[in-house]
């Protein structure tokens, strides 16, 4: 058996973790670019290979029409669930997509799980690189708030990874269990969890057992389309507002351009959770540079309205079990939108208690993850994490309501017996509609499953027929049937409403092992030859260009040097070590770069590299 | 498939309606880490199923006897007691008048808003009618409370007087549902 790890597959970035056996701790594994944080970003090459992470995000900018962001947004969603989506974000959709969304990327078509599956493999690909093993299993984090459909949607991505996925675990949850490892903690917990795209709110009860520590979800509840994303939605709109009447400047919102100011404003957000003020330099088509001064105050004003939608699910969440923002003894802090200072500010003072923020926010929840993938693993147990389901169950009955069968925040696993029999002589079938959600409408919740009891012609009233309703341990429903006069097992072929079947995710497994032929580390050392290739070759011509006299002896010096030692590490095939003297030669050409550029724009390439200019 | 043992058998209960519940959370707890599909990762196909299905059984037994209307609903229905309202939609008889009054002005309500008129004084009429029933609400759950101590007292008493019992349990839990109803319309009128 290979390894098993912990995999926070987020919308922005994602991470993969393990726990480290010499010390006991869960740890992030560093991918070849140096980071633990993998973007969740997919691009599809004009040759037909995939690239993922950080030179699939480099190709935002340059091909975005074959390149993919956040595709978490589509899990588990159907056509009609996304317009809202589409106007925000650039996805490429497929008329061809029926239930399934089909995303295309250059000339090709991919379900969300496929995408998906890609970024997992990357993932698995630093852990076995990193352990020299293979990895076959894993853990992954899902948002609390995630339906039965999204759920199923990342357990396929998994397995079209070929990873046997050992839990779906709630994300909010990961994180308690990672900060448990850290300091000791009892009674109520309140984890507060706004992501790239999702938001979690979930309440736990710490209890020591002689057992050992158990993990308690009291309740959950969350939005899964609210997130840092919605942050730079609003930034980007309130720019492009601006350029459009200072510059008269209307670019598509979905545009190399738009991408790239897009970046340069999460720059400045980041910027203003450590400082006051924060300056925008962006240079436009028309030769103009585009420069506005941002205030934390004003950034607080405009992203007023995202934050204050966290705090519905907050209130709901605690009312839901009779509890006050008081009778909390901690509060945590995950994802990297809580950096923002606004979102801190308002979590203490909803709880009346500094917030815990002591673990990396975006690493918390793979480690969270690594964490149970151990405990899965081991034999001896010394934790427990008892979840909830987050939404209510429920069938649909006469005239389109819900009957509710099984409570949202009810303990999983979690099942409901429902008796049926028929209503006129002969009937062959009794219709079943399964639904999710708090609303009392069939049409207002979501369709997990529909299907179709087979019974034998009968009398009306004679045949009794049992069906349990079962939430497994993922949050995944499953469905089974008993004939009740005979005591057959009825098999039921539920199709579900928004998921993928069985038949397709072999089909896009053997699809994706075409795609994973290609070694990792060769194509790595691919990657990275091909980046020494354009910075060498733009030294090259900067070299050439009359502003470079103005370098002095020494510098030429140490560029012609770093230029030689790239040549040489780039025949070889250590990847590392190529990226290692790339970075070095950035570093010898930043003053030549400088010397490049014209003074008007010079000021927006501050820091920029020479492959850049 | 169905209930193999009993939710009172599994927490080694007896049939009884009063429930200490630091007892019953400290045996749920105790049988979650026995139960927990967590412990069956590497175990078994048939093993993982037999885990679910116990800790499916264990978490519903626990979500039921938690709740105290729950725990009388499910006592009826194992002891075959449990018949819902013929008549759902009667009021009960020493409810009529006020239930009466209460859908006037509800009905008042809805014109008013499909007209635009005023709202304020029916609304108001509304909240004090919500305030009233779920008074009713209160007393019909002491009332529940009552008939369970008696329940209790006559664990070991005649057939007859628990069949007694159990009816007048079952009356109260249609009882409480009706109210329960009403309360909910009028919350959603009022919202």
């Amino acid at each position: 058996m290979g390894r098993i790890v912990g995999i926070d597959l987020g919308t922005t970035n994602s991470l993969v973790a393990y726990l480290d056996p010499q010390t006991g701790q869960p740890k992030c594994i560093q991918g070849p670019y140096g980071s633990t944080l993998c973007p969740s970003v997919v691009s599809l090459d004009p040759d037909g290979s995939i690239a993922v992470g950080e030179p699939a995000r480099r190709r935002l900018l340059t091909q975005p029409e074959r390149t993919i962001y956040s595709v978490k947004r589509l899990m588990g969603r159907g056509p009609a669930d996304i317009q809202d989506e589409l106007k925000l974000f650039p996805f490429r959709i497929d008329p061809s997509s029926k239930n399934v969304i089909r995303v295309k990327l250059g000339g090709k078509v991919f379900t969300p799980p496929e995408i998906s599956a890609f970024i997992l493999r990357e993932l698995k690909n630093w852990a076995e690189a990193h352990f020299g093993e293979t990895v076959d299993r894993a853990v992954i984090t899902v948002p609390a708030y995630f339906n039965d459909a999204q759920r199923q949607a990342t357990k396929d991505a998994g397995k079209i990874t070929g990873l046997e996925v050992l839990r779906l675990v709630n994300e909010p949850t990961a994180a308690a269990l990672a900060y448990g490892l850290h300091e000791t903690q009892r009674g109520k917990v309140a984890v507060y969890d706004l992501g790239g795209g999702t938001f979690d709110i979930s309440i736990l009860k710490l209890i020591s057992t002689s057992d050992g520590d158990i993990y308690q979800v009291l309740s959950t509840n969350g939005d899964t389309h609210l997130g840092g994303d919605d942050i730079d939605n609003l930034l980007q709109a309130f720019v492009h507002e601006l350029i459009l009447q200072h510059d008269e400047i209307d670019f598509s919102p979905h545009g190399e351009l738009a991408q790239e100011l897009r970046k340069a404003l999460i720059d400045v957000k980041h910027q203003l959770s450590e400082s006051e003020t924060a300056t925008l330099r962006f240079p436009l088509p028309n030769g103009k540079v585009f420069i506005h001064k941002f205030t934390r105050c004003a950034l607080d004003a405009l992203i007023r309205p995202v934050v204050d939608r966290t705090m519905g699910p907050v209130k709901q969440a605690l009312a839901d079990v009779q509890l006050k923002p008081t009778d909390m003894d901690e509060v945590v802090l995950v994802g990297g939108a809580t950096r923002t200072p606004l979102i801190r500010r308002t979590v203490q003072e909803f709880f009346g208690r500094p917030p815990h923020i002591e673990l990396n926010p975006d690493e918390v929840v793979a480690l969270g993850a690594a964490v149970q993938a151990d405990i899965l693993d081991q034999g001896v147990k010394t934790m427990l994490l008892l979840d909830v389901t987050p939404l209510s169950l429920g069938i649909e009955t006469y005239g389109g309501a819900v009957a509710k069968i099984i409570p949202r925040n009810s303990t999983i696993p979690a099942s409901a017996q429902e008796l049926y029999t028929t209503g006129v002589d002969n009937q062959t079938g009794i219709d079943i509609h399964v639904l999710q959600g708090e609303r009392e409408l069939a049409r207002d919740c979501r369709s997990l499953a529909r299907f179709t009891l087979r019974v034998s012609p009968a009398p009306a009233g004679l045949p009794r027929i049992e069906v349990k309703f079962l939430i497994d341990a993922n949050g995944i429903l499953q469905v089974g049937a008993k004939d009740l006069r005979t005591g057959d097992q009825h098999s039921i072929e539920v199709q579900p409403s928004y998921g993928i079947n069985h038949s397709e995710i072999e089909r896009m497994l053997e699809e994706s092992i075409e795609y994973a032929e290609q070694d990792f580390a060769e194509r790595q050392v691919i990657e990275a030859r091909t980046e020494s290739e354009s910075i060498l070759v733009a030294t090259a011509k900067a070299l050439a260009n009359p502003q470079s006299a103005a370098l002095s002896a020494e510098e030429r010096a140490k560029i012609e040097a770093s230029v030689a030692a790239l040549r040489e590490s780039v025949a070889g095939s250590d990847y590392k070590l190529i990226r290692k003297r790339i970075d070095e030669l950035n570093r010898a050409t930043e003053h030549l770069a400088e010397l490049l550029m014209n003074s008007a724009v010079s000021t927006a390439l501050e820091g920029r590299k020479l492959a850049e200019v | 498939m169905s209930n193999n043992s009993g939710y009172f058998e599994l927490f080694g209960l007896p049939r009884k309606l009063w429930i200490e519940m630091g007892a019953l959370e400290q045996k749920f707890l105790q049988l979650s880490w026995k139960f927990h599909p967590d412990n069956f990762v590497n175990a078994s196909e048939h093993e993982r199923e037999l885990s679910l299905r116990r800790s499916s059984e264990l978490n519903d037994a626990y979500r039921t006897l938690r709740d105290p209307v729950g725990r009388v609903e499910y006592l009826l229905g194992i002891e075959g007691a449990r018949k819902e309202g013929e008549h759902k939609q009667q009021a009960p008889p020493e409810l009529l008048e006020e239930v009466f009054e209460l859908n006037e002005s509800l009905d008042g309500l809805r014109e008013a808003k499909a007209a635009g008129g005023d709202l304020a004084t029916l609304k108001l009429r509304l909240e004090s009618a919500e305030k009233k029933f779920q008074e009713k609400l209160g007393e019909v759950d002491a009332q529940l409370q009552a008939a369970a101590r008696e329940w209790d007292a006559a664990l070991q008493g005649d057939a007859a007087t628990r069949k007694k019992i159990m009816a007048k349990l079952n009356e109260l839990l249609n009882h409480r549902s009706y109210i329960r109803n009403l309360v909910a319309n009028v919350q959603k009128e009022l919202l």
